[in-house]
């Protein structure tokens, strides 16, 4: 009779491996965020313009009378300058926390002490909000696209505008990189939510109202780059081939967008650490 | 029969779905008693819903005799030292003491006065003027301990009071907490670490998933629990021997051998104790000790837990 | 046991110094210093006579330092400060104690709950008051002399512009703290209210605007609003309203909204059950 051997046995399965541990904490953010019906009401919510849009493409692919109210390029950009709106809650929502109430629960050290180094651990809290945000943006986006051609039932449309997917996705990842990295940023400068969503709040509020002051004082908006959101909007226009709304240089405001992403990454370097070392 | 500080009946607390105190009846009497029980039992929640900071789903709670949820004349009575780690940090310990008792109706100098003595008693006389932010955990643990008697208290409740604290300030506040039990405070403390309780009192209130396992003194509870054997450890020159000579006992259910002791198993503990006097009398076997290892709370908690 | 006045009091001792010290001070701080770097930046290009200050495209004209300041009262003060700084110290009167663990403290104590949130309301108010209020003063003797404008003959409509912003201090912030006591997600319910319901209601014909607090404020706003077209197109943009309704009937309005919703937040807190977070 054989005995078996009942003491502790080091797992011997297979690993994942290296560089993709931050898959699993940004499923699951993704899945700790799902299961809030609050937070399923604004995904609902925020893809409330796609249904009406997707009425007037129907409408106006199958009705000639409509024709008046038939898409453009211009169409898919007023789209994602009405979704900055819901880009905004959602980002609040869902970003405010992510680091912040790790530094809360002093579950940082714990997370920088498995085999994960920093950049993944910020990417996988970043991979959460950027699934979201895409979730409110391009994804509805290109599903318009999608429903165009399919009620139009011809592809003129899509080769006429062939840069709209482009346009779109480039558009949508520039937006919602520099919403997450921001937010994750001021995330990590607190250990309370609701103050780091209040941090975001006021610099998006805060430089907006700066700025509609400044133009309303002096009738132009050469003062846009003081606004995250004018910056977003003005650059958005040079992709989408439109006139920039603004008289900013959009080259300005581009190097403002990327610069807010790459002090965000600074900020994220310096906070995001298993131990602080006081001196 | 004194009239109990604290009654409950009763009660219940849900949070959501999730059952805190489930259908708690219980009396405290005067004096110290330790509520004790594992993390998660329930001892916070009873604690909270006694001060008026939760109020129940059910049940009553009578606090000095009177209801305490949303009848706050009643906790000037009452000293609370939560179990959170939480302070206004940029406050010094004294001006956040000071603050809290004018709270009470003090005015500014008694207020003032109030704080530096409680603040004097939990030895931070010297830390008084220093922001909480600056204080160590042990401090920390003493500051929350001066807001809860600044204001001379008939009943303390201190929830995890020696919680963080070293082996030297663990002494210091259970001296304390004594001291003011012969001061003719009342005092109700939670632990989860049975010898710190057991160092205060003898009278406790065992917890665990939200429910009442006992409350009484230690060996009250010990006598009632007559399905689980008592252990009676006796040291003897000749284990043996005397093991034979008990093996005889009808109240003797099981034995075993530790080196130079017998631990005896006995359904009847009084019983057990009279055969073995007249035995030793005998002068035929030596007795040098005998101990119950079951009058340790350990036991009792460990068997109230595990039926 | 004390008053509830007087224990409000007391709260209101307790929680000053807290909150004029805290992080979201510095937050106050930097809103409040904007608008003065703009009158700074103003006076120093209005001096050094190197902008013009015109409105483009149509016939030139010139705003002059009475108007810039009433654009600026209304279109920053009255349309972000106020509201956002009610929704940030409103909200968090209650849920930062609540967050904090420090409720415990105050909630143990022999004093009316709701004498807790009046206290802190005060606070509130005399914290912004202070941080904001002279802002608007350094302002208004920045922006005013510009391009002609009397800083004599316009000092009554200043301290009707600090006795405005004061009413707007303390109606959203009564209205927030109401917001605060009563839900779990006061932050963003309120960023919504007034970045989401507010400027859309007011919008709606019928009754729907009656039911912000933007709408009676903009009634009171003394200023003649200009009727060129750059502050058309800005009215436009900030959504101000046409047919304001009577200033008395403003002031009841906000009176009946500070009342109700202060008391409906005193008694929530009397009622409410708070579940430490930690």
């Amino acid at each position: 009779m054989g005995i078996h051997d009942q003491s502790y046995r080091r797992y011997a399965g297979p690993r994942t491996e290296p560089g993709a541990a931050w898959s699993v904490i940004a499923w699951s953010g993704i899945r700790a965020l799902l299961s809030r019906r609050l937070f399923l009401l604004v995904l609902l919510f925020a893809w409330s313009q796609f249904v009406v849009r997707a009425v007037v493409f129907y409408l106006s692919a199958n009705f000639p009378s409509m024709e008046l109210i038939a898409p453009s390029a211009q169409t898919f950009r007023d789209f994602f300058d009405q979704q900055d709106f819901f880009v905004f809650v959602v980002t609040v929502y869902a970003g405010a926390g992510l680091i912040a109430n790790d530094r809360r629960a002093n579950a940082l050290q714990i997370y920088l002490a498995k085999p994960l180094t920093r950049a993944e651990y910020v990417a996988g809290k970043a991979g959460v909000l950027v699934v979201f945000l895409l979730l409110v943006t391009w994804a509805p986006a290109m599903l318009l696209l999608v429903l165009q051609t399919m009620f139009a039932g011809s592809l003129a449309f899509v080769r006429e505008n062939v840069f709209l997917v482009p346009a779109m996705t480039v558009f949508a990842l520039l937006e919602v990189l520099a919403a997450t990295f921001a937010m994750l940023a001021l995330s990590s400068l607190s250990t309370s939510a609701r103050f780091a969503g209040m941090l975001y709040a006021g610099a998006i509020l805060f430089t907006t109202a700066i700025f509609q002051t400044v133009r309303g004082v002096t009738g132009s908006s050469a003062a846009s780059w003081i606004s995250f959101s004018a910056n977003l909007a003005q650059v958005g226009d040079v992709v989408f081939g439109i006139a920039p709304r603004h008289d900013t240089p959009w080259g300005i405001s581009l190097l403002i967008v990327v610069g807010l992403i790459g002090v965000s990454l600074v900020v994220l370097r310096w906070r995001v650490r298993g131990v602080e070392v006081v001196t | 029969m004194t009239d109990p500080v604290v009654a409950v009946e009763g009660l219940s607390k849900w949070y959501g779905q999730v059952i805190g105190l489930n259908d708690v009846t219980a009396s405290i009497p005067p004096g110290i008693t330790g509520l004790l029980g594992p993390n998660g039992a329930g001892k916070s929640t009873l604690m909270k819903v006694v001060t008026g900071q939760l109020q129940p789903s059910q049940g009553r709670v009578a606090v000095l005799g009177a209801p305490i949820w949303g009848n706050p004349s009643a906790y000037a009575a009452i000293g609370y030292c939560p179990d959170q780690d939480a302070f206004y940090e940029r406050m010094t310990g004294l001006e956040w003491v000071a603050a809290l008792t004018r709270l009470h109706g003090f005015d500014d100098d008694a207020a003032a006065a109030a704080a530096r003595k409680a603040l004097e008693t939990v030895d931070l006389a010297e830390a008084a003027d220093k922001k909480i932010g600056a204080y160590s955990k042990g401090m920390r643990q003493r500051v929350k301990l001066a807001q809860a008697i600044a204001h001379d208290p008939r009943l303390l409740v201190l929830d995890e009071p020696l919680a963080g604290l070293d082996p030297l300030g663990r002494r210091r506040t259970i001296n304390l907490i004594k001291a003011w039990a012969r001061a003719g405070k009342s005092i109700i403390v939670s632990s989860h670490i049975l010898h710190e309780i057991e160092l205060m009192t003898r009278s406790i209130l065992l917890i665990d998933h939200g429910r009442i396992l006992a409350e009484g003194n230690v060996h009250q509870i010990r006598d009632l629990i007559d399905e689980h054997p008592h252990k009676v450890r006796i040291r003897t020159p000749v284990p043996r021997v005397l093991a034979r000579r008990l093996l005889d006992l009808p109240d003797v259910i099981g034995l075993s051998f530790e080196e130079d002791r017998i631990v005896v198993d006995t359904g009847r503990p009084d019983d057990f104790y009279s055969a073995l006097t007249t035995l030793a009398a005998e002068g035929e076997i030596a007795v040098d000790e005998v101990t119950s290892p079951d009058d340790s709370l350990q036991a009792v908690f460990s068997y109230l837990v595990k039926s | 046991m004390l008053s509830f006045g007087r224990a409000a009091v007391r709260v209101f001792d307790l929680s000053l110094g807290e909150m004029l010290w805290s992080r979201r001070t510095v937050f106050m701080a930097v809103v409040a210093g904007g608008p003065m770097v703009i009158a700074v930046a103003l006076r120093i290009a209005a001096t050094s006579a190197a902008v013009r200050l015109t409105g483009s495209p149509g016939p030139s004209f010139a705003l002059g330092g009475p108007d810039i300041f009433g654009l600026m009262i209304w279109a920053f003060y009255l349309r972000f400060t106020v509201p956002v700084l009610g929704v940030f110290y409103g909200t968090s009167l209650i849920a930062d104690e609540v967050e904090d663990g420090t409720l415990t403290y105050l909630f143990s104590r022999p004093i009316p709950r709701g004498a807790i949130l009046v206290g802190k309301y005060l606070a509130y108010l005399v914290c912004t008051s202070v941080v904001v209020l002279p802002s608007v003063v350094v302002v208004y003797f920045s922006v005013v002399p510009l391009f002609g404008g009397s800083v004599g003959a316009g000092f009554p409509s200043l301290v009707v512009d600090l006795g405005l912003i004061g009413v707007g201090l303390a109606v959203y912030g009564a209205a927030f703290a109401f917001v605060g006591a009563r839900l779990r997600r006061p932050l963003l319910s309120g960023l919504l209210f007034i970045f989401g319901w507010e400027p859309v209601v007011v919008l709606v014909p019928g009754y729907m605007k009656n039911l912000s607090v933007a709408y009676y404020l903009q009634g009171l706003v003394p200023h003649a609003a200009p009727q060129d077209e750059p502050m058309t197109l800005l009215r436009s943009a900030l959504q101000t309203f046409d047919a304001a309704p009577a200033a008395w009937v403003c002031l009841l309005a906000l009176a009946v909204i500070w009342a109700v919703t202060l008391g409906a937040a005193v008694l929530t807190v009397e009622r409410r059950e708070y579940v430490l977070e930690r």
